[in-house]
């Protein structure tokens, strides 16, 4: 990838500005914290944000402090989104080659497989999952994994499938070239552009996923924050409390923000199509 | 497909709006959390069930505001011996299909109950009975093998309503037609939408009801709930969250009542699961927990604390100060523990559901208060069904639960803590517990079990199976313009039938 | 093409059977079931009893015995009662089923009013700027968690009457300024972003289709500059985001549970949750099959207009 490119696009600039400053957070999160994420303060309940208590975004119905717990809870939510994207990327991926690339029987029943997880709603296979396999974190990475592998397994196998038929994988194939060769020469480097973006999206909607389980009492669970679970908390306190509802849900937009204007950069810089538009 | 039309059809032409209705009617509108499941008063479980049976349906006697048994469809009663009660009934009692209510009725409803077929949830209030005989049309006798000093208190649930047999048989069950005796009749029901009720003319209270519809709405957020009163869409709403009601008692457009319901907020132990078979331990989690900072951060003050009974039956219930471990004492929680073999502490966790009755907000301040005697709670937080799971299987080392108490003391405490009580999944057992607990239940007069109940609330307290926190309020609010509701304190909203509101 | 909607709707069948295993058996593995929700943390029973409940809660079989019943029931057009209500399945959902694709639809509707023109104008990008904060703002829209949103809705109208559905939600046909109304912001929380979906497939394929020979050759002919536009361009840029769309709405379909919920309406994804939580199977294995089942249709559709609007494509070419 041309580095100058992606650094001149000031979309690809600010997503990656703003994924960089939520990096950042986790790292500094580690070491220091503003107060103990977990920490009642029986004295300071639903206190709002003030710098006098040096709670600068309030605390919540337990007095514990809304900054230090959107801070701890980055790392979960960016953990939840790599693994879950992960997780579906890989397998989808690779079915979807094996199908694409095989053709034939295997072609015919995985996506099969495909059509049947995907025609499936995709928020009530989540809620499925985790009803199953019970609330914990990898949990949640294994229930939003699932949600993504058909729609991997189709992207790729659509890349491959068109590929196949180009001039110069014929050309490969007529030279006599071997197929894990053609494979791995001609047809992967080729299918990465259409994967990229799409895991720049698998990024962004895990966390929304995420937080949409956790509202429905199902995702992270208490006390370690996650945005998620600090929304789903703060409801019924939007009333009366409505930095406790708010703060969390702006963390949430900015870094979902970030991905996908991260995506959209990507794709602006590596898609020739569009590239050539300019 | 033309047979599935037709419910589809009829869905909208029912869902024309009631605003057309004559302005001079006297409507009251009512917003809820949850839907009614079903409406078989018989058969129901679910407490939003139990509300709309209030209104439709009646029982041989009930529980007003003061949680005092007063005559319902029976005007008065009398037990020569404690295993007979002879019940005499009103006269002129109409079901909402215009036919009068006897005595053959009653047989039939409590039979009904009784058999294994129905299936039904009120069978163990009626656990010993073995007769229940039509003496004319206007008496009833029910006869007991073994004596049972909770019955009354059992044939004021819902459960045990009177129905008409004809419409039984003709429907199956009653869960989706409701023909009672009740103040109100059902009009139509949109699910997860609306229900109306409207008045029953031939209500055998002379002036009740006042309203001439009761229209439930269905509105699962509370902060809606709360917008729904102000704005003047709704008349009334049932508030289970605390932060809701601090916000509406600052408004004073707004009519809040609250009262201390006979619910219990309990945290309970497997009692057969290490270290919790060691009552020591027991007690020092007990010792370490501070009631006051669990009511103020899980319920927003909306609780008062209390022992094995529920603070709101006066009758019955020690003052919660009076009781053993009332406030909290890390020192000596500390020694007990260390007294057990555990100086460091341990590690055990607690089952608990985000849902209000799940008590996660509970659990974490309990988190909180026993890491300061060195004891370290994982929370095993789960969906509501699998919390159920957990806890039919005993299947837990420690849980938050909602027990729903009960106006009598035998009812609530042989159920929850006799070595052989249907819902001790505490699994505790306790010859002297058993002992005083079958020692109650033979005696029938308020003075005879007095002494017997006093001396147990203590002796469980210091036992400690399982730790009785607080009774949350039960709560209220509606406009100005309503008048003359009353809260019973189970949840019962029975008192629609006194209420008036002006336009 | 009729023995390609044939063929079509022939591959309906295996997806729809694999659809119907999964769910059966998932549904079942959750642990909890409909019997011990309904006997709650309260009740007592005796055995007798529970032989009967058993027996009335289909937990006396075997579930791949049950699964052949229910299969068998199915073809008949019989979906079984609900477990938690006894009520009659399918009549239930049908009348939900109207307010489900209400809601989709308008959604839609707002999607494509918003996204289409946002999208198009950021294609032609006259100004930098104008391209990159629309885009921006569109990307905000795709970013915003949907139930947050609804919250946030909710608190901000809760003022003003009508607005916000109290229990008190009318039919299209009953009363179709009020029932419109009540559910403008529902649709507009689920839109948003989707029609930052719609914006971000419109300006590709508008880029794309601009850098065409046959636009270069249109605007060389001197036609005017709105006219190759709109004309020509969006015409052809169109398609792909007919096939977003179109897939949109059936995850739409089964996705509008959280709004559903929030704004208490009574719609299929709260019934679904409702089902979910009580462990009601028959309810549950009727909307997830329902919604499965109008996704390939809504899908069989999208490739039916595509085919429509674009002559060129031949339908039993798109290797499928």
């Amino acid at each position: 990838m041309n580095a100058s490119r992606f650094f001149k696009n000031p979309i690809a600039l600010s997503g990656s500005i703003i994924v960089a400053f939520y990096l950042v957070t986790i790292l500094v999160s580690f070491v220091w914290l503003p107060f103990d994420p977990v920490a009642m303060d029986m004295e300071r309940l639903l206190d709002p944000p003030s710098f006098e208590t040096g709670h600068l975004l309030g605390t919540d119905d337990f007095g514990r402090d809304i900054l230090s717990r959107i801070m701890k809870g980055t790392a979960v939510s960016l953990i939840i989104s790599l693994g879950a994207t992960a997780l579906g990327a890989v397998i989808g991926t690779l079915m979807g080659i094996w199908a694409g690339f095989l053709g034939g029987r295997w072609d015919h029943w995985l996506m099969r497989v495909a059509d049947v997880l995907f025609s499936f709603p995709s928020l009530l296979l989540a809620i499925f999952v985790m009803a199953i396999l019970g609330e914990q974190t990898y949990n949640v990475v294994i229930a939003i994994g699932i949600v993504y592998i058909p729609q991997f397994a189709r992207i790729s196998r659509g890349a491959i499938l068109s590929l196949k038929n180009q001039e110069f994988v014929r050309a490969a194939f007529s030279n006599g070239a071997d197929k894990t060769y053609v494979l791995f020469r001609h047809l992967l480097p080729n299918i990465l552009v259409p994967l990229i973006v799409q895991v720049s999206l698998a990024l962004s909607v895990a966390i929304l996923l995420e937080s949409a389980l956790s509202f429905l009492g199902l995702g992270i669970q208490p006390p370690d924050p996650s945005w998620g679970n600090m929304l789903s908390g703060a409801r019924k306190l939007m009333m009366i409390a409505p930095w406790t509802a708010i703060y969390p849900g702006l963390a949430i937009v900015f870094l979902v923000l970030g991905f996908n204007l991260l995506g959209d950069g990507l794709r602006d810089v590596l898609d020739p199509r569009l590239r050539n538009a300019r | 497909m033309k047979r599935f039309m037709f419910p589809v059809v009829l869905a909208l032409l029912l869902a024309i709006p009631t605003t057309t209705a004559f302005s001079a009617d006297k409507i009251l509108t009512i917003g809820v959390d949850q839907e009614a499941i079903g409406l078989d008063p018989n058969i129901v479980t679910a407490f939003s069930s139990h509300r709309r049976v209030d209104l439709l349906y009646n029982k041989l006697v009930r529980v007003d505001d003061k949680l005092s048994i007063v005559p319902d469809l029976a005007l008065s009663w009398e037990n020569p011996d404690n295993l007979t009660y002879v019940f005499k009934l009103r006269k002129g009692v109409k079901f909402h299909n215009g036919r009068e209510m006897v005595a053959a009725d009653v047989v039939y409803s409590l039979n009904r109950v009784l058999d294994p077929k129905t299936a039904s949830p009120g069978r163990s209030y009626l656990a010993t009975a073995t007769a229940i005989e039509a003496l004319d049309a206007y008496t009833v006798k029910i006869v007991l093998s073994g004596p049972l000093p909770s019955l009354l208190e059992g044939l004021a649930s819902n459960n045990l309503a009177i129905v008409p047999q004809e419409v039984v048989e003709k429907e199956g069950n009653l869960q989706k037609v409701a023909v009672g005796t009740g103040p109100f009749m059902l009009q139509e029901w949109l699910p997860d939408n609306s229900m109306t009720l409207v008045k029953n003319p031939n209500y055998f209270e002379k002036g009740n009801p006042s309203l001439d519809k009761v229209i439930f709405r269905v509105i699962p957020e509370q902060a809606s709930l709360y917008a729904g009163v102000k704005s003047g869409e709704l008349d009334m709403a049932t508030i289970s969250q605390g932060a809701i009601i601090l916000q509406a008692l600052k408004d004073n457009t707004i009519t809040v009542m609250r009262k201390p319901s006979i619910n219990l907020r309990t945290f309970g132990f497997n009692n057969t699961r290490k270290p919790f078979d060691d009552v020591r331990v027991r007690q020092a989690l007990a010792l370490a927990l501070d009631r006051t900072e669990i009511i103020k951060a899980a319920e927003f003050n909306m609780g008062q604390a209390s022992g094995p009974l529920p603070v709101a039956v006066k009758l019955w219930a020690k003052d919660p100060a009076s009781l053993p471990f009332a406030r909290p004492d890390l020192a000596k929680a500390k020694k007990l523990l260390a007294d057990a073999g555990l100086p460091n502490g341990f590690t055990f966790s607690i089952v608990t559901a985000s849902s209000y009755e799940g008590g996660l907000d509970v659990a974490q301040v309990i988190q909180n208060q026993l890491a300061k005697i060195g004891v370290k709670v994982e929370l095993d937080v789960v969906e509501w069904g699998v919390y159920i799971d957990r806890w039919v299987k005993r299947d837990f080392d420690a849980m938050v639960e909602i027990r729903g108490g009960s106006s009598d003391p035998d009812r609530f405490l042989y159920r929850t803590l006799h070595s052989t009580g249907g819902v001790n999944n505490f699994l505790f057992k306790d010859s002297d517990v058993d002992k005083l607990l079958d020692q109650g239940r033979s005696l029938t007069k308020v003075a005879d079990r007095k002494p017997v109940y006093d001396k147990l609330q203590v002796m469980l307290t210091e036992k400690a199976p399982v730790i009785f926190l607080y009774s949350p309020m039960e709560n209220q609010i509606m406009s100005k313009k309503v008048t003359g509701f009353k809260q019973v304190g189970n949840g019962s909203i029975y008192y629609l039938a006194e209420t008036k509101i002006s336009n | 093409m009729g023995r390609y909607i044939v063929r079509r709707l022939l591959s309906l069948i295996p997806v729809l059977l694999g659809v119907s295993i999964i769910v059966f058996f998932l549904v079942r593995l959750i642990p909890g079931s409909a019997l011990q929700m309904y006997l709650g943390t309260q009740v007592e029973t005796t055995p007798e009893q529970m032989v009967e409940l058993k027996r009335l809660f289909g937990e006396d079989q075997p579930v791949p015995v049950l699964y052949v019943e229910w299969l068998g029931r199915i073809l008949v057009g019989d979906f079984g009662h609900s477990l938690r209500t006894g009520r009659a399945v399918l009549p239930d959902l049908l009348s939900r089923l109207p307010l489900s694709l209400e809601l989709t639809l308008m959604a839609l509707a707002l999607a494509l009013v918003i996204g289409i023109p946002l999208g198009v104008l950021s294609s032609l990008r006259q100004k930098p700027l104008t391209d990159i904060t629309i885009r921006v703002v569109g990307l905000l829209g795709l970013s915003l968690p949907q139930f947050w949103l609804a919250a946030l809705m909710v608190l901000g109208f809760s003022g003003f009457r009508g607005w916000i559905p109290m229990g008190n939600f009318v039919s299209l046909w009953a009363d179709p300024l009020k029932n419109l109304q009540m559910l403008f912001l529902p649709s507009l929380a689920i839109g948003i972003g989707l029609a930052a979906v719609i914006m971000r497939y419109t300006r590709n394929s508008m880029l794309e289709v601009l850098q065409s020979d046959y636009i270069r050759t249109a605007k060389a002919k001197g036609l005017k500059r709105w006219v190759v536009i709109g004309r020509h361009a969006l015409r052809n840029a169109i398609l792909p985001v007919i096939t977003v769309a179109g897939f949109n709405v059936g995850y739409l379909l089964g996705g509008a549970i959280v709004i559903e919920e929030v704004f208490a309406l009574p719609g299929m994804g709260r019934l679904a949750l409702y089902a979910i939580y009580q462990r009601d199977y028959p309810v549950i294995q009727a909307i997830v099959l329902l919604i499965a089942a109008l996704f390939v249709l809504v899908n069989l559709i999208t490739d039916l207009i595509y085919a429509t609007v674009d002559p060129r494509i031949r339908l039993d070419e798109k290797g499928r």
